[in-house]
């Protein structure tokens, strides 16, 4: 397995390329990844499960402003809320940035898993997982906002 | 093959009356499969578990605050007044336990899914979705301390 910095290094990359390729949407890296979280105020979160030789969880987390400008040019549609559309627009990003960290971090994703994606959402709220677990968080700056990159797997 | 759907429902039910009874210490029933709109439970607390294999989903556990820090306090032993680390850890790892009993009943039905690893989210007015599409259920309990509820999203891969 790659060490933690090549995979912060291919993780950002593989952002970078899903958000333009897909997305339609220029970011890039905004500094040092952070070393916790802090509560998410008015934002949605994406995530997925890892299964198999890895275990763990990746979630992107958005500001309410920078999921609708996501989704908007994702979708090719104006959304003005956080709708089922946003929903399954953030919750598709996390499965897509879980496919290439599958592949990232074992030859051709081979024996690693996805689950079904699923988002949160809410005025306020704090994400916590509870196995030791190794922590990535990259911070991403797009034109509406920051957004985060988390990545944790069980040691 | 049966009715996956069923199945995986009474799956679901079996492994959360077993880990109740064997490791929080409060006897609990299932009301009937709800749709959330009729749910009227305003969870604090929700923790997920992915898994992948012949099925993948997400099981989540949704509890109101007052119902979380109940079971906190009966599972380990000692009183919990906030929506910290302990009742954080514990809820996560009933999810992680009711994971697992799911994937042993699955197996019955020769069907193997490998397991992620707990999450939690706690705040106020949180809301969960999974993609549409995924076959949902959605199963409220009552306890003594209040109603909670479990849900399962699944796909065949």
């Amino acid at each position: 397995m790659n060490s933690f910095a090549e995979i912060n290094d291919k993780l950002i990359e593989s952002t970078i390329e899903i958000f333009t390729g897909m997305v339609m949407m220029e970011i890039s890296v905004a500094g040092e990844p952070l070393e916790s979280m802090g509560p998410l105020k008015n934002s949605i979160t994406g995530m997925v499960g890892l299964a198999g030789t890895h275990k763990g969880v990746l979630a992107v987390h958005f500001p309410k402003q920078v999921a609708l400008a996501v989704t908007s040019s994702f979708l090719g549609m104006e959304v003005e809320d956080i709708n089922e559309d946003v929903q399954d627009a953030i919750g598709e990003i996390a499965n897509m940035l879980g496919g290439n960290l599958k592949t990232i971090l074992s030859v051709r994703g081979k024996d690693i898993h996805l689950s079904l994606p699923s988002t949160i959402y809410g005025d306020e709220y704090a994400f916590s997982s509870q196995a030791e677990v190794d922590q990535i968080i990259l911070p991403f700056q797009a034109p509406a906002g920051l957004f985060y990159v988390e990545v944790e797997l069980e040691h | 093959m049966g009715d996956l759907h069923l199945e995986a429902e009474k799956y679901l039910i079996d492994a959360i009356l077993e880990v109740f009874a064997s490791m929080v210490f409060i006897d609990i029933a299932a009301e009937l499969p709800a749709e959330e709109s009729t749910l009227e439970i305003q969870p604090n607390l929700s923790s997920l578990i992915g898994f992948a294999g012949d099925l993948k989903g997400i099981l989540a556990i949704h509890c109101p605050a007052a119902v979380a820090m109940g079971i906190t306090t009966s599972m380990l032993g000692m009183e919990v007044v906030d929506l910290g680390e302990d009742v954080k850890d514990a809820i996560g790892e009933i999810a992680n336990m009711v994971a697992g009993g799911l994937k042993v009943g699955l197996a019955t039905e020769d069907k193997k899914i490998e397991l992620a690893i707990p999450t939690t989210v706690v705040g106020k007015s949180i809301h969960t979705s999974g993609l549409s599409g995924a076959t949902r259920v959605m199963i409220p309990f009552s306890s003594p301390l209040g109603r909670f509820a479990v849900e399962l999203r699944f796909i065949h891969s």
